[in-house]
Order: structure tokens, then C-alpha cells, then sequence
């Protein structure tokens, strides 16, 4: 039934192929998109949000639209389901059903909405409405469509739609209001609401993107089961080419308002024909590739929609770019010698097979440090960290508080970073990453263990001077560049600012700065802008420089990219990694995308609650992940590569991460572990009351990815009592053996 | 609930015991009495004058803190809030006043409100139309005038009805006629003097209510949660009414319930103007009479009003807003 469970088909019969883009008759299609143009009265003229999409779905198959912000792909799926506001013009054509649902007036899209077609939000955290329980928003989703239903039916239902997206004890949570529910929790009661009257289609617009990585992979199984259990076409928009890679059948990328290729799933990810779109495949890092090659920066901005293009919307990025691309907008056209692919690009014919992305956009060769060739012992240290903690009282009433628990943020962290190396911590939100940061950041004395920046240590750090000398030897760069930089600064005044405070000359302080846009790759005649002035990637520049100007021994880079659209990621990435190399730079860097984290770090620590539980070298931790943890938090992570995804196994966590209150007296992962729940009795006694240390991997135990040479014991260690333990098989998810599984 | 009150009730004891006391020292060093009787016709002595102010319990000899302790003790033992400089005890006087200022206010104050709220979510849901653009502009407008002359103007048009029809229908001044015989004429003379105040403070008053739940409705009108509702198959209106309305009253609940006593305890331009002699008035002419047990008594009635006033916040917002617990 769902696509999911489809080997990749080597030869799909022809009527199959044509079913996408409006090839063949749409008579079959449970929804069908026909030149569907939206465009905004903005105050500067109409904006064209969205130009020209076409596409048939087929019932139960999954369409991913892919695209970056502002590609018009959320446009696309408000104006499907009439949402758009009243001041946006729609035209072109849209069928659910073979019947018309655009130019139907508020009222009669109502009867489709929530019945035929329904829709998941992005933001679960926003999207239910807070005054009301769960329960009620679930019935009024049933009340709205079944008017005659009875009271207990709609309560029976509402019951069996939450065990149906795996809320635990769904009869006590129709009473809790959302603000009771994780973000994934509440993700899971939006998709119940959606499926309620099992609709035909189901829209799901970005459902993963404001969650961590180990629950999208939950709420992935979610949508999956319930696609199952309804057999609803879905529309899957997503700006992550990985979420889409392993359940969408066909793929639309989007760019500037316009689908520039579609085609089947493995069409765009193995044999992609628009230079966009492999520019996108080049610019994600992957997680489970070591071998390191730079990423694929696209250059430039996406373009003003204002005004219609003469010619390709990406001619001014491309570097392919002739001038005949500037002669008329190219049309979506089917890609020379395959079936349905098509692409909007006079190249695609000549695009396919060994063309080498990475030479098409001139990705930069991978930059080596100095310091690489220097074994990582003889390096000095740049930053040490000695058993340091944090813990937050957990206070009770207003006038006289009582503390009632402790909540362990940092509980015990050691580790060092040596010069030249990038050091990165991952982990759920909640671990205790951004903690670790702040603890570092705001060194002082009577802090709870020790921080040695530049071979000083914060107990020595009582004086301004000893302190001002420390802060010198590390900067930070911010998770959100606008917020980050002072709107009513120039460029040029906040990178002077830092070297004001060193103690410069104006002159020297002008070179500096002029020095500090080369290397960034800004234009140093941008520097008496304004950061609005410019992109997102280009602040992040700024944020950069502003960060170097003191000439720091450690960046702490705290969600660098996580901001930033990918194509411009990539970009910012490729320039950490020059800047590392060539100024010989530390990072410490914190983020949840581990597939940045492995392009870019030599040495990785994954916390847990507050505690390291697995830290080493990266391809080692990543390869061979010893702890059930990092296990689970690399299995969750998606792949842009259709093929693996499919008959990749997943180690699907339950549940959130406890409340720190909860945290048990032995391992704190034992309460989602998925060894902890296949061990027998007497060991998992073991695993709740001792605390296991964090320890080296025995050399024997790693023998098969050891190098020539003696073995000396492997930089990796990890807190784990039975890391060869079997896994919980409840907790294992594959779709290619197509068993019906508990999610 | 019961122990949460206690809790905040103990709070707020202690909080208004300082703010009176404050004042008292603040009323007792800086208003003197004394020197208002020497200008009387013939001028008396300053014997005369400190014996009938020790008489009164307002002795300029003793010290503040003397003054203070036996003002407090007064206060504990006998719930006696002292004398006037004219010899009023304050008790009594404070009684009428209250009841005059409640009666003043409240038509006016559930007016109000009701008007206020009603036109909020009227021209948020006609955003930027016409109707929308009157009722806003206007709202800002009774914001800009200053009350007074907001009353004036009122009290202008009522006399102008008087003028026009060749009869006296509303009294612009006083809360009654003396002498009316009760039954239907009393009621009629009763209703001719509440009409003006009440017009007026209402025309004035709903501007503030009608911004806020305008612009706290029109906040919510394209929240998330109002998308999900219309996703599910209601119409925008339906999910504006019941999604973003009640979404939007939480803060509008919680400023009522922070601004009806304040106009309780502070209405003093509409009694001065309409001259209801009510705590407001009487707190103004408390300070040029150099009266200082009048002032301190109608300083710590703001203070418990605002005590009041944030209790009430408090369960208004817990009445609408499950997310708020009260412990």
C-alpha cells in the first residue's frame, strides 16, 4: 500500500512515469495542480510568490516539495487549501477529486477542509490553541465534519486517533491542554487532528523542521503509520533534502516561485539535471560519508520576486550561465532519454551521468592546517575543561523559596581542545550544550570547577587584566546572525568596536578591518553598510570577522549555519573551514545537525542530560558509535540518498528527553535505552544504580578500523556498561521488510 | 486557592502598611495645618491655635514619629483614622464618600467595558474598513482629549438639550435634588443627574478598552492556531470567534481588573467637574486643606484597591487562561 515499503523499481511501466506534472490525463489523480500562479500586492508592486506549479498526486503516494525559504513552496500548499489571505490572487487550477476547489468561497471550502484535505503546520508549539484541551480540538475536527456523530462515538474516536500517532495513555490526555505536551508530542496530536476524518490528502508543511533529530525521526514514523493507516496521498514540503529522501516517490524543487525539476525520488537525488538542484545535493554534508571533500557553495542570493525574469531565475548563480540562458525563462522540459524527469534548464541533456558537481561550482579544495600534520598530543591546548558543573536550584513559592530538586544542566564535563582542532558538543535540546557554552564564555573563579583558557585558569582569573587576557584568547560567533549585530551599526563600527577595546590606533584598526573583509570574503567597500543590508550568509560573515578581529586562539561557534538556508550554508561552512586551516583556529562548536558537525569536526562529544557519554574522534564515534545513545541519535538522522534510506535500520527513541528531575540514580539514558530494554533483569539492576564511567574503547574492540602500526588505545571513549547488548527490536524500524511495526 | 489567597493577602497587608505609612510621615512633615488657621478672621493666637489642634489629635508639637505612633495605635486599638483640622472624623466622612464615588462609577464603568470590548472585536474583525477606521480614530482621539475637557464638552451638549427644548431635562452638577418625594419623581430626579456623568466618563472611557482588545484580537486573528482551526474546516470567522477571541481576552481580562479600582480610588476630575463630593475630590481637597489624617486615609484606600485590584488580575487571568496555576 504506501510507497514506503517499494524497492527501488529499476524499470517503471510508462503510465506510471507520466503520473507527475500534468503528462497524462488527471483523471486518476486524487489531487491535481494546474498552473497554479499566486502572486501579493506588496507596497513595492506584486510580489510572484508562486508561478506556474503543475502537479498530479496519485492516491497514497508521497510528492516532496523541495525548495529553500522563499521558494514559494508553503505558498503553494496555503493556496491548495484555500488559506491564502484574501488579498493574495490565485489563478490556474486546482482538483481535488476532479472537482475545482479555487475560486470556492470560504464557506464551501470548508466542506473539504479537514475532510478530504488536511494539513500539518510547521511550529507544533504554536499551531494548537492553548486555551482549549486536546481533546476539544481533536472533536471539533470531528464535530465540523460529522454534525450527527454522538458524543461518546467522538470521544471513542479522539481516543483511538492519539494511540493511532503513539500518545501513551490517550484516555487521561484528551484532558490535558497543549502546553502539558512536547513539541513532538503536540506534532503528534496536529497529525491526529488531520487524519481524523481520513483524508484523501494529506499537506504537511516542514512537520520536522522545529524538532530535534530523534524526535522528527518519531514524528517521521508517525506520518508514515498514519499515511498507512488512512492511505492519504501526501505532500511532503521540506527544505531538508535528507527528511524526503526516504518516504517521498516523486520530488518538485522549487526556486523562485517555480518548479525547476521533478521526477522521481531517485531521478533528482542520482541523476539530477538542473544545475540548482545539484548544486542543493552538493551543498549538504553528509553524516555518513568520512571521506572529506568541501562543500558546494551556490554564490548569490535567490531573487527578488518583484519582477517577473527575463530569462532562468538562477542564471545570476549559475556558473554554467550563457547567453542564452538570459533569453526567455526555460520551461519545464522532459530530460532527453528518461521517462517523467523533467527539468527547467537548456543544459539538462548534457548534465547527466559523470558531470562533477563539485568542478561545476568551483567547490574549493579541501584546506589543510598546519597543525594536521602534527600529532594531536604534541599540540598545546588552547582550552581545557576539569570536572566543571552547573547545577540550578529547582525553587518552590514566591516570597520564601524552597528548593525541591536540582536540575544538573553541566554535571561533570572534562575535555580539552588543542590548537588547530574543531571540537564539537551534540546532543538533544535539553543536554546541556548551550550551558556548556555559557559556562565556558563566563568564566570566573568561584565557578564550579576548572576552565583553563590559553594555558590560564579561572581560579587565577581575580583581576581585569588576567581576565581581559583570557577573553582575548577566545570569541564567540551566534546561533542568529540579524539578532546577533547591532542594527544601527555599520560594519565597520562593529568590527571596530573589538579592536577599540584592544587598545589600536585608528589606523591600525582601519587595515585590520579592511584585512578582516578579505578574509571573510565580504567586499571591503561594503563596510559602511548596515548588517540589514545585507543576506543572511553575508551577516554571518560579519559575525565572523567581528569574532577574528582580536586574532583568537578559539572560536566558539554556538548553531553557526542552523539559520541559514543550505545553499548558503555551505558557504559559510567551506569558510570555517579555510579560516581554521589557515589561521591555525580552534573551534569549539555546538550544533544539532550532525552532519555539519561531522563535516567539520576532527573531535565530537554527544551529551546526554547534563553528561558526556560518548567523546572522541569523529569518524570514530560516528562509524563505529559505541553508546546507545549516540547509536539511536545517529540512526535518526536522515540521508539525502533515497537507496540507503529505504533499507536503512532506525533506532526509534520513546519518548522525550526526561525531565532532569527524573534522572535516574545509575545511567540516565536507561530510561529510553534501547540495550537497557532488551537486557535481562539483573543487568538492567546494574545499569539503574551504578553510574557508568566514561572509558576508552579497548583497542581490540575497535580492531577493524585501526590503521598499520602499533595500536595505542583509540581517542574514543564513551559511558556505557553493555554497549554490545542487543537492541530492543520494538525500538528498530526498517520499512524494506515491510512488516507492520509498533512506531 | 484559600491558601494562595492568605499567602497574597499577608503580602499585600505588609506592602500597604508601608505605603501608608510612607505617606503619613511624607503628610505629616510636609502639610501644616497650623499655619491655615492663623489666616482666619480674627487671627488667633498660636496657643489657641496648637490647643485646638491637640484637641483634634494633631498636636504640630510632637514630633512625626510621636505623631505616628499615636496615630497607629489609634488605628489598631479603635479603628479610629483621626480628625480633620476642622474636627470631621474621618470615618464617618470616608463612608459617604466611598458610596458617593461607587455610585458615580459603576453605570459607568460595566459601559464601558461592554462598549469597549464589543467595538474591539467589531473593528478587528473590519480591519482597516470604514467602520473600523471611525470607531479606531475615535478611540485614539477620546485618548488624546483630556478628560476634563472631554466632561466639559458633555456638560456643554446638556445644557445645550436643556436650552433647546425650553426645559431643564439633565442636571449637569450634584447627585440629587434635595427634598424630592420618593417614589417616581425621585427616580426621574435621580436619573437626570446620573445621565451627564455617566455619558461622559463612558464616551471617554472605552476608548483604551476598544484599542486594546482591537489590537490583541488582531494579534491573535493570524496566529498559528487560528490556520489549524480553519484547517480543520471552519470558516475564518468561526475561528476567529472561537480560536483568537478568547486567546485575545486574557490580557484585555487582566488590565480590567486592573484599572476598575484605579478609577474607583482616583476619579477626581469627574467628581470635581460634576461635583460628586467622593474619595477622589476628597483626596485633592485633603492636600490643600493641609489635611493629613484625610490624605494618609485616602492614600492606603488606593493602596487596598490595587491590593484588590491585583487579586482580581490574578484570578481573571486564571479564569481564561488554563495555562496559569495558581499555587
Amino acid at each position: 500500500m504506501s510507497t514506503f515499503l517499494e524497492p527501488a523499481d529499476p524499470a517503471p511501466t510508462a503510465a506510471e512515469r507520466l503520473h507527475i506534472a500534468g503528462l497524462h490525463s488527471p483523471s486518476d489523480a486524487v489531487l491535481s495542480v494546474r498552473d497554479l500562479n499566486v502572486s501579493f500586492n506588496s507596497e513595492n508592486g506584486a510580489v510572484h510568490a508562486v508561478r506556474g506549479v503543475n502537479f498530479d498526486l496519485m492516491p497514497g503516494k508521497t510528492l516532496g516539495i523541495v525548495g529553500e525559504s522563499g521558494s514559494g513552496k508553503s505558498v503553494t500548499s496555503l493556496a491548495i487549501m484555500g488559506l491564502l489571505p484574501a488579498t493574495a490572487e490565485i489563478s490556474g487550477s486546482v482538483r481535488l477529486k476532479g472537482k475545482e476547489l479555487l475560486g470556492l468561497s470560504d464557506k464551501a471550502m470548508c466542506a473539504y477542509r479537514g475532510n478530504d484535505i488536511a494539513m500539518v503546520f510547521q511550529d507544533p508549539l504554536s499551531s494548537l490553541t492553548p486555551v482549549y484541551t486536546v481533546g476539544t480540538q481533536i472533536t471539533e475536527a470531528l464535530t465540523i465534519h460529522n454534525p450527527g456523530m454522538s458524543k461518546a462515538a467522538k470521544e471513542t474516536r479522539a481516543v483511538e486517533l492519539l494511540a493511532m500517532v503513539g500518545i501513551p495513555s490517550p484516555r487521561n490526555r484528551l484532558r490535558a491542554f497543549p502546553h502539558e505536551f512536547s513539541g513532538g508530542m503536540r506534532q503528534r496530536v496536529m497529525i491526529a487532528i488531520a487524519i481524523a476524518n481520513n483524508p484523501r490528502v494529506l499537506i504537511a508543511d516542514e512537520p520536522t523542521t522545529a524538532l530535534d533529530v530523534t524526535i522528527q525521526a518519531q514524528v517521521l514514523e508517525v506520518l508514515h503509520t498514519a499515511q498507512e493507516e488512512t492511505g492519504a496521498a501526501v505532500v511532503m514540503i521540506t527544505h531538508d533534502l535528507g527528511v524526503v529522501a526516504g518516504i517521498a516517490d516523486d520530488i518538485m524543487v522549487m526556486y523562485a516561485g517555480k518548479p525547476v525539476e521533478t521526477g522521481s525520488v531517485d531521478d533528482i537525488y542520482y541523476d539530477p539535471r538542473m544545475p540548482y538542484t545539484m548544486g542543493l545535493l552538493g551543498a549538504v554534508p553528509r553524516v555518513d560519508v568520512a571521506e572529506k571533500s568541501s562543500l558546494v557553495p551556490i554564490d548569490g542570493i535567490p531573487p527578488n520576486l518583484l519582477h517577473t525574469p527575463t530569462g532562468c531565475s538562477f542564471a545570476p548563480r549559475c556558473p554554467l550561465v550563457t547567453d542564452a540562458c538570459l533569453d526567455g525563462e526555460p520551461a519545464l522540459s522532459p530530460v532527453p532519454g528518461t521517462g517523467y524527469h523533467q527539468a527547467a534548464c537548456i543544459k539538462s541533456g548534457s548534465l547527466g551521468g559523470d558531470v562533477d558537481v563539485h568542478e561545476i561550482f568551483s567547490a574549493p579544495p579541501v584546506p589543510v592546517s598546519r597543525f594536521d600534520l602534527i600529532p594531536r598530543g604534541d599540540r598545546s591546548t588552547v582550552l581545557e575543561l576539569k570536572d566543571v558543573r552547573k547545577h540550578f536550584p529547582l525553587t518552590k513559592g514566591a516570597l520564601l523559596k524552597r528548593r525541591i530538586g536540582t536540575v544538573k544542566a553541566v554535571d561533570g564535563l572534562s575535555f580539552d581542545i588543542r590548537e588547530g582542532e574543531c571540537f564539537s558538543i551534540v546532543g538533544e535540546s535539553g543536554s546541556g550544550k548551550t550551558t556548556t557554552l555559557l559556562e565556558i564564555m563566563e568564566f570566573h573563579k568561584d565557578q564550579d570547577g576548572e576552565v583553563i583558557i590559553g594555558g590560564i585558569s579561572n581560579k587565577q582569573a581575580a583581576d581585569a587584566k588576567t581576565k581581559s587576557a583570557m577573553r582575548r584568547e577566545m570569541q564567540m560567533v551566534f546561533q542568529d546572525p540579524t539578532g546577533a549585530l547591532d542594527p544601527r551599526f555599520t560594519v565597520y563600527e562593529v568590527l571596530a568596536e573589538p579592536l577599540q577595546n584592544a587598545g589600536l590606533s585608528k589606523r591600525a584598526i582601519k587595515k585590520r578591518i579592511m584585512e578582516l573583509m578579505n578574509l571573510v570574503g565580504l567586499q571591503p567597500d561594503h563596510v559602511n553598510r548596515f548588517p540589514n543590508q545585507f543576506s543572511g550568509g553575508q551577516r554571518q560573515r560579519v559575525g565572523i570577522a567581528r569574532a577574528l578581529a582580536v586574532n583568537p586562539k578559539l572560536v566558539v561557534l554556538d548553531e553557526p549555519v542552523s539559520a541559514l538556508d543550505v545553499s548558503v550554508q555551505a558557504g559559510v561552512i567551506n569558510l570555517l573551514d579555510k579560516l581554521r586551516a589557515e589561521l591555525g583556529l580552534s573551534y569549539l562548536m555546538v550544533a544539532h545537525d550532525l552532519s555539519v558537525v561531522r563535516h567539520i569536526s576532527n573531535r565530537v562529544a554527544v551529551m546526554y542530560l547534563g553528561k558526556i557519554v560518548e567523546i572522541g574522534e569523529v569518524d570514530r564515534v560516528f562509524d563505529n558509535p559505541r553508546h546507545p545513545y549516540t547509536r539511536a541519535l545517529l540512526s535518526a538522522i536522515p540521508v539525502p540518498d533515497p537507496q540507503f534510506e529505504r533499507t536503512r535500520e532506525r533506532i526509534i527513541l520513546q519518548g522525550d528527553l526526561p525531565s532532569p528531575l527524573d534522572a535516574p540514580k545509575g545511567c540516565n539514558f536507561a530510561t529510553r535505552c534501547p540495550v537497557f530494554a532488551a537486557l535481562p533483569a539483573a543487568k538492567q539492576e546494574h545499569c539503574l544504580t551504578l553510574e557508568p564511567p566514561l572509558e576508552a574503547v579497548q583497542p581490540s574492540a575497535a580492531v577493524e578500523i585501526l590503521e598499520a602500526g602499533p595500536a595505542p588505545t583509540p581517542d574514543q571513549r564513551f559511558a556505557c556498561f553493555f554497549p554490545d547488548g542487543e537492541l530492543d527490536e520494538h525500538m528498530l524500524v526498517v520499512h524494506e521488510t515491510a512488516e507492520p511495526h509498533a512506531p | 486557592m484559600i491558601r494562595y489567597l492568605a499567602k497574597r493577602g499577608i503580602t499585600y497587608v505588609f506592602m500597604i502598611f508601608l505605603t501608608t505609612s510612607a505617606g503619613y510621615f511624607l503628610a505629616v512633615s510636609s502639610l501644616k495645618p497650623a499655619l491655615l488657621e492663623q489666616e482666619r478672621i480674627p487671627r488667633p493666637t498660636p496657643e489657641q491655635v496648637a490647643n485646638s489642634m491637640r484637641l483634634k489629635g494633631l498636636d504640630p508639637d510632637l514630633s512625626p514619629w510621636e505623631r505616628y505612633v499615636e496615630w497607629l495605635n489609634g488605628i489598631v486599638t479603635r479603628w479610629d483614622w483621626g480628625r480633620s483640622p476642622n474636627g470631621a472624623f474621618i470615618n464617618a466622612e470616608f463612608g459617604d464618600r466611598v458610596w458617593i464615588s461607587t455610585r458615580l462609577f459603576l453605570a459607568s464603568i460595566i459601559l464601558t467595558l461592554v462598549i469597549g470590548v464589543a467595538l474591539g472585536v467589531y473593528s478587528a474583525a473590519r480591519q482597516y474598513k470604514f467602520q473600523d477606521r471611525v470607531i479606531t480614530s475615535y478611540s485614539y482621539l477620546a485618548y488624546i482629549v483630556p478628560a476634563p475637557i472631554a466632561y466639559f464638552l458633555v456638560q456643554l451638549g446638556a445644557i445645550n438639550i436643556n436650552e433647546t427644548v425650553g426645559e431643564r431635562i439633565f442636571f449637569v452638577t450634584g447627585i440629587s435634588t434635595p427634598g424630592m418625594q420618593p417614589g417616581w419623581a425621585q427616580f426621574v430626579d435621580m436619573v437626570a443627574h446620573y445621565a451627564v456623568p455617566t455619558i461622559a466618563i463612558t464616551l471617554v472611557g472605552w476608548g483604551s478598552y476598544q484599542i486594546a482588545q482591537r489590537q490583541y484580537l488582531l494579534d491573535n486573528v493570524n496566529a498559528d492556531f487560528v490556520r489549524t482551526a480553519r484547517a480543520k474546516g471552519l470558516t475564518r470567522n468561526q475561528a476567529i470567534t472561537r480560536h483568537a477571541l478568547r486567546v485575545s481576552f486574557i490580557p484585555v481580562a487582566q488590565s480590567i481588573a486592573f484599572t476598575i479600582p484605579a478609577i474607583f480610588a482616583g476619579g477626581f476630575f469627574a467628581e470635581k467637574i460634576f461635583a460628586w463630593p467622593g474619595v477622589g475630590s476628597w483626596s485633592i481637597d485633603a492636600i490643600s486643606l493641609q489635611d493629613v489624617n484625610a490624605a494618609t486615609a485616602t492614600l492606603a484606600y488606593g493602596s487596598v484597591i490595587f491590593a484588590l485590584g491585583a487579586i482580581l488580575a490574578d484570578f481573571a487571568t486564571t479564569l481564561v487562561d488554563p495555562r496559569v496555576r495558581v499555587q
